[in-house]
């Protein structure tokens, strides 16, 4: 599909790529993270303030400063995708930290007394009962990054964002406007897609099994 | 049978938790630790299950000396029942209960079954299975947290605090529920609370622990009522331990009179089979007080005498028929010849 | 390229000239203040409204998670577009990324008062003013500093894109690097860009510890251990 003399349908599959590839990826290396600073209290302190650093990092300042820590070229779609796997890194640790802290005591103590070893504890009882703060971290990373991915388009790597780029370039209001709607269509059904996996996991909690009403701030 | 020989637990910063504590809980029976905060009643019941070590003594469930053995192996072998019962959110109510069966690697169908007869032996409708803990009131959870530590078939039961959190309405049902269950499981269940009242009506035996985790008293309820050692167990038994006492003395050799037909003071009225209905005073019909069932405890006669307006009480037998009348002194002349110290077999709980 | 970022930070035009370090960090600065101040005039009132009355909630809710997924490149292009090339639509576009941090803290802030506590002192017969500001407001400043960290973030990162649609701050040095092809500019850039967001990262932190009270938390009664597996 042509459209403001761009086939739109690569970019946007592009797009998707490059955002939900580092989102799935800062999930599986925060499970263990966050799983060291819940239970080490060492951990916990240096940890979590150092998330919390990388995550003000402006994204195009980190976009430009990977080729130095990487070694990779400045037009290397890697620079994107593991710069937006930090940010998803950054936050999802904290949502795992979060997630394990909210299992009740009583619960932990009852799992332990009834013989669970830690291992069995974790995957039967603690994960299952973090699944609800794991999809609002979830939610919360996938929507900023496919609205980060096109900030790389300044840099020459952002799929839709090109649309800004040129758009800006040629004064062609239209581009914009469709590349502003494709982005957040994109982002508001891959956000919907993790409220329904966590319907799916999450059956006995109110929460997510029922339209949110909360916000993060 | 667990047996706590010499058992002392000191924390790093030197808090004492436990002093030389020795005692036995019999096969069978439901013995009881009671006290104030800080007596160290909770960490003496997990050190049996190795959620706690002790710094020295040692603790021998059925001879062994648990201290060999793999905690979580243990712990799979003893039922444990805590305040709010710890319920896991995410699992049904019998998939919770079917929990350790499961762990111990028996088939899941079967540990569901399994887990939907211990629900009706808990008092619970097998409709209640399949909702999630958050549905249920805080007493139903209460008797999932029992069915869920009854559910690997452990000898041992350990409770701590179970029904704390409860109102006291849906306390003593659970009281009478643990009563009625134990009375057919005879499994040995060791129970901490705070609640003296608690021990008295649950426990065969009750120890008595102080802050800094020494043992006052270790005795049936009825000689803790009867015979406190010290100032600290008199205090904690607390008031009417007196009157409490009488639960656990028999009334069977105690004296009848006999009611007058006529005249102009209170007349017994009966019907055709001989049950009472009611007083008669002048033209007056007066309600009954409470009723003396042949069997119950001295506490059962003293107070049908007491709440009698006749100023005497009714002793009915198992059909409800009136067997005589109970005056008041004839109660205390009874504890005075009996001494009374001694549990009677008569006594309710 | 050690080498090559040391002569770029220590050449002496670097921290004189209009398009110094120091200028472009004032701009950048400046930027940041205006967007989330005129966000702040707009949000916080808007916050407090909702949060007091109940009313409007869902519009609290709906605009903060779905301005969210606005891409900041976008909604900047297409304002310039809209406007003019200038300041305005840049704070426009900026503010507009700040309102929902501030509204979504000032509201989430505001009704998560403990209603016990506004209880009480609509019963000593506080007016609903009184409430607001003697009561709610004091509790919910955690909150609503939390949001206005948040907000200010999110306007620094931004503000940086600022400079692809021709204005200032220190995105100069990223966009006018790759123009130029001129690394070492880029980097320089990017790390002063980093530094500026983590340093007002620690300043905001420190403020939103000085607004709640009881920070330091008790240390918690020792319980006994629970470990699983022993």
């Amino acid at each position: 599909m042509r459209l403001f003399g761009e086939d739109v349908l690569p970019l946007a599959a592009e797009h998707i790529v490059l955002a939900l590839v580092p989102v799935l990826l800062g999930l599986v290396i925060s499970l263990p993270l966050g799983w060291w600073a819940w239970r080490s209290r060492g951990a916990r302190r240096i940890l979590l303030p150092l998330t919390g650093v990388l995550y003000t990092i402006p994204s195009l300042a980190l976009f430009v400063v990977m080729p130095i820590l990487l070694g990779t070229r400045i037009l290397d779609p890697v620079n994107v995708a593991v710069a937006l796997t930090v940010y998803a890194v950054a936050l999802l640790v904290r949502s795992v930290v979060d997630g394990l802290d909210e299992v009740p005591s009583e619960v932990m103590t009852a799992g332990v007394a009834m013989g669970y070893r830690p291992l069995g504890l974790l995957v039967g009882v603690q994960l299952p009962l973090a699944v609800p703060v794991l999809v609002a971290g979830m939610r919360v990373a996938t929507v900023s990054s496919f609205s980060l991915v096109a900030v790389g388009a300044i840099i020459g790597q952002g799929a839709l964002g090109a649309l800004f780029t040129q758009g800006f370039e040629r004064f062609y209001t239209a581009q914009i406007v469709f590349g502003l709607l494709a982005i957040v269509i994109l982002a508001l059904l891959f956000d919907a897609l993790w409220v329904l996996v966590g319907r799916l996991l999450a059956p006995w909690n109110r929460r997510v099994a029922r339209p949110t009403s909360s916000v993060e701030v | 049978m667990i047996e706590f020989s010499e058992v002392h637990k000191a924390y790093a910063d030197g808090t004492v938790a436990l002093q030389s504590l020795s005692l036995t809980a019999r096969e069978g029976e439901i013995t009881v630790l009671v006290g104030p905060s800080g007596c160290g009643k909770t960490t003496t019941l997990r050190m049996v299950n190795r959620m706690v070590d002790p710094s020295s003594g040692t603790v021998r469930l059925d001879g062994v000396d648990v201290s060999t053995q793999d905690p979580p192996t243990l712990r799979r072998g003893i039922g444990y029942v805590i305040q709010n019962a710890g319920l896991f959110p995410h699992r049904s109510v019998i998939d919770n209960i079917a929990t350790v069966p499961v762990l111990l690697g028996r088939g899941r169908a079967e540990a569901r079954r399994q887990a939907g007869e211990l629900l009706e032996r808990v008092g619970l409708d097998p409709r209640v299975g399949g909702r999630y803990p958050a549905q249920l009131s805080g007493g139903q959870q209460q008797r999932v947290g029992v069915a869920r530590a009854l559910a690997g078939d452990a000898p041992v039961l350990l409770m701590d605090e179970p029904f704390s959190a409860v109102d006291p309405v849906v306390r003593a049902d659970l009281q009478d529920e643990l009563l009625r269950l134990q009375s057919e499981l005879g499994r040995t269940i060791l129970f901490v609370t705070h609640d003296i009242d608690e021990a008295i009506r649950l426990g065969d035996m009750v120890a008595v622990l102080r802050v800094g985790g020494t043992l006052a008293q270790f005795a049936p309820p009825s000689e803790l009522l009867a015979a406190p050692v010290d100032d600290f167990v008199a205090g904690f038994v607390g008031r009417d331990r007196g009157y409490r006492r009488l639960q656990f003395v028999g009334a069977g050799s105690l004296a009848l009179s006999t009611f007058p037909t006529t005249g102009d003071g209170w007349l017994l009225v009966v019907d055709d089979d001989g049950r009472p209905t009611g007083w008669r005073q002048g033209g007056d019909r007066v309600a009954l007080g409470t009723v003396h069932q042949e069997g119950a405890s001295l506490r059962s006669a003293l107070d049908a005498a007491l709440s009698s307006p006749a100023g005497r009480g009714v002793a009915v037998d198992d059909d409800g028929r009136v067997l005589g009348g109970i005056e008041p002194e004839a109660v205390i002349t009874l504890l005075h010849r009996t001494d009374a110290l001694e549990p009677a077999d008569g006594g309710d709980r | 390229m050690l080498s090559s970022l040391v002569a770029w930070f220590s050449a002496p035009a670097q921290w004189s000239a209009s398009t110094g370090i120091p200028a472009r960090l004032l701009q950048h600065l400046g930027y940041t203040a205006l967007a989330v101040l005129v966000g702040a005039v707009i949000a916080v009132p808007l916050g407090l409204y909702i949060g007091h009355t109940g009313r409007g909630r869902l519009l609290v809710v709906g605009l903060a998670n779905g301005l969210r997924a606005l891409p900041e490149l976008g909604v900047l292009v297409l304002f310039v577009l809209l406007i003019g090339l200038g300041l305005t639509p840049v704070v426009l576009a900026l503010m507009l990324l700040a309102i929902p941090p501030l509204l979504a803290g000032t509201y989430s802030g505001i009704s998560g008062v403990d209603p016990a506590a506004v209880d009480a002192a609509r019963g000593i017969g506080m007016t609903e003013s009184q409430i607001l500001f003697q009561v709610e407001l004091p509790n919910a400043l955690p909150l609503m500093v939390a949001g206005l960290r948040t907000a200010v973030l999110q306007v620094v990162a931004t503000a940086t894109i600022a400079a692809f649609v021709s204005l200032g701050g220190l995105g100069r040095y990223i966009v006018d690097g790759q123009a130029q092809r001129d690394f070492t500019q880029m980097a320089g850039g990017a790390i002063l860009v980093a530094l500026l967001a983590i340093v007002l990262e620690v300043a905001l932190q420190g403020l939103q510890r000085a607004v709640t009270p009881g920070t330091r938390r008790q240390e918690p009664a020792r319980t006994d251990t629970v470990t699983a597996g022993g």
